[in-house]
């Protein structure tokens, strides 16, 4: 399935069941969805939004030992939109299951505008254990204990 | 060592009430109404009066103003309007003096938030002072109650109920007639809560150390340097607290069906409450809930009937800040109590509203307000209660709230909305130089 016909699909089901989430809240067409980026990096907020939540986190870097700092020194925060707030919870995406320092996997669809963001589509989302990044140049699915958060696979399309 | 003043009550407002309904003793809940004290601290740029404008018999409230210190008081070296660092001034913050003996509400209008402003020709050195012998009792503000836990506090009102034969499972007959439009009495001597009547140090006392630096970043921002960012002026939510307020959640309306009960305020939003009734809660997750793990701006709500008492329990709430008052953290919790005031022949005067808060993050122990509600009368007459939709008329620019004119360019930061925006602004624009606490870092760098 495509990432349009998820999101398409989604909001028809969002329309099913009454939720607010249901009505046309924005167009996806800011998403490049022919592009899978899939990062690894360190919550630092999670935005329960009913209509979509958004995850941001810190990319760490290949190693995999710290965050990826912009050239001010500061870390750079990528923001990724999913579900709303409710339907991303079935899933476990909430704030209190994602605070601050967890370490996750997401396939997103980026920015057009080359922004640090983007739309998790129907890529995967993994947890990793607590305080346990994956090996460098992994992800946090081939670490043993992690937790798929919802459906969908950590492949990236350039 | 600070004295209270005596304690007396206010005739009319202790009559007002006393007149709720006779209930028996109980665990958890009818506990004698905090004391009401004859006056507020100060400083108060319209006095007693609670409506719309200046008054034109107004009399401000003060100690001394101009310059002035009141008689018997030595002035600290420094304080909340001459400090450059309020975050080193820690030590201070426990003293009275530090404010000008102000209340929270004192310091929040001195610049003239809606009030005749105090702050004098010269400010800092004129900024007005309160009452440095008044005070509110602690004791009196914290719960009565001695549970430690929301649900402690719930569970023995059930039990009790239980005991009775209860909870009363009401229908559409036999449910209390209260449904219809409220106003709050607004006196603001009536709660601590609406932060007139007691210094800020008895204030930072109910406080954890991370919530009173909080509260005390608020109160200098109003007084140190009058930027003032209150969630209302942008549009940004208006939280759970705000049902509480002196000002907002005031008017009120209550529509009462066997299954829910809808308690719905006006604010700068509408603020409604949706009561489910013999509803329990899911207690698997960091807080009780009744939907999905996603904090709710009004909470979720469960409750009760016992007799013709409703008990309530809300859990679930995101944290936020009600302006003037404390910011309150995701683990907020309340019981509530509506019980009618009623007169001599049974007819309804109005609601009794007593709120007991439980919030291990922001608060030291639990605490208690008390609200009386009249019944407007006149009701089939009344015009409908409006559903606010707020509509964005200001903006920070340059971290001062700013109205803005239709068509008029601004540049815009988008909130970190839970992220505490408000302590954004003022971080960014009215905290320069000064050396704020900073939280450790985690071994990957962020």
């Amino acid at each position: 399935m495509s990432s349009l016909n998820r999101a398409t699909v989604t909001a028809a089901c969002l329309a099913l069941l009454g939720s607010p989430a249901g009505q046309a809240h924005h167009s996806f067409a800011m998403y490049d969805s022919g592009k899978t980026l899939v990062l690894t990096g360190i919550i630092t907020q999670v935005d329960p939004n009913p209509n979509h939540l958004q995850v941001f986190f810190a990319p760490l870097n290949a190693a995999r030992d710290q965050v990826e700092k912009d050239a001010r020194g500061e870390p750079v925060v990528w923001a990724v939109e999913m579900d709303g707030a409710a339907l991303a919870a079935r899933d476990g995406i909430t704030v209190n299951g994602l605070p601050r320092g967890t370490i996750v996997s997401v396939g997103l669809h980026p920015l057009r505008n080359g922004h640090t963001g983007g739309g998790r589509g129907e890529n995967g989302f993994y947890r990793c254990p607590a305080d346990t990044p994956p090996p460098p140049g992994k992800h946090c699915d081939s670490v043993a204990g992690a937790v798929a958060l919802g459906e969908g696979s950590l492949q990236a399309v350039p | 060592m600070l004295q209270l003043h005596a304690l007396r009550c206010i005739p009319g407002l202790l009559l007002a009430g006393l007149l709720q309904a006779a209930e028996p003793a109980s665990v958890g809940r009818g506990a004698p109404d905090p004391l009401i004290p004859p006056d507020i601290v100060g400083s108060e740029g319209k006095g007693y009066f609670t409506g719309a404008g200046i008054p034109a018999d107004n009399a401000p409230i003060f100690a001394a103003r101009d310059g002035a210190v009141p008689d018997g008081i030595e002035p600290l070296a420094l304080d909340i309007f001459s400090t450059r660092d309020f975050y080193q001034d820690r030590a201070l913050w426990s003293d009275p003096r530090y404010y000008r003996c102000n209340s929270a509400v004192g310091l929040e209008q001195i610049w003239g938030a809606y009030e005749v402003p105090l702050i004098g020709d010269d400010p800092p050195r004129t900024a007005a002072w309160g009452f440095c012998d008044r005070d509110y009792p602690r004791e009196q503000i914290v719960s009565p109650y001695g549970f430690a836990t929301a649900k402690a506090h719930f569970e023995a009102l059930l039990t009790e109920a239980t005991a009775k034969g209860g909870p009363t499972r009401h229908t559409a007959a036999t449910l209390p007639a209260w449904s219809g439009r409220y106003g709050r009495q607004r006196d603001k001597r009536l709660a601590w809560f609406n932060g007139a009547t007691l210094q800020i140090p008895t204030y930072l006392s109910l406080l954890t150390p991370d919530y009173q630096q909080r509260f005390v970043q608020q109160m200098y921002h109003y007084s140190g340097d009058n930027s003032a960012q209150w969630p209302g002026s942008y549009c940004w939510p208006e939280g759970f607290m705000r049902r509480l307020a002196q000002y907002g959640g005031a008017s009120v309306q209550l529509l009462l069906t066997p299954d829910l009960v809808l308690d719905m305020r006006n604010a700068a939003k509408t603020l409604v409450t949706q009561i489910h009734i013999g509803r329990r809660f899911n207690e698997e997750g960091v807080v009780p809930r009744l939907g999905p793990d996603v904090p709710q701006w009004f909470g979720e709500t469960i409750g009760f009937w016992d007799g013709e008492a409703l008990i309530t329990w809300t859990s679930n709430v995101q944290g936020w800040i009600s302006h003037g008052g404390f910011e309150y953290s995701s683990k907020l919790q309340s019981i509530e109590i509506y019980t009618a005031r009623k007169d001599a022949a049974g007819a309804l005067l109005g609601l009794h509203h007593e709120v007991v808060l439980y919030d291990p993050e922001a608060l030291v122990e639990p605490v208690r307000i008390v609200h009386l509600l009249d019944r407007l009368p006149d009701q089939q007459t009344l015009d409908p209660l409006t559903i606010m939709e707020c509509i964005p008329q200001s903006f920070p620019v340059s971290g001062v709230t700013t109205p803005m004119s239709p068509g008029q360019v601004v540049e815009y930061r988008v909130p970190d909305i839970f992220g505490r925006p408000w302590a954004k602004i003022w971080e960014e624009y009215h905290e320069q130089g000064m050396q704020r606490p900073q939280p450790a870092k985690s071994r990957f760098g962020l």
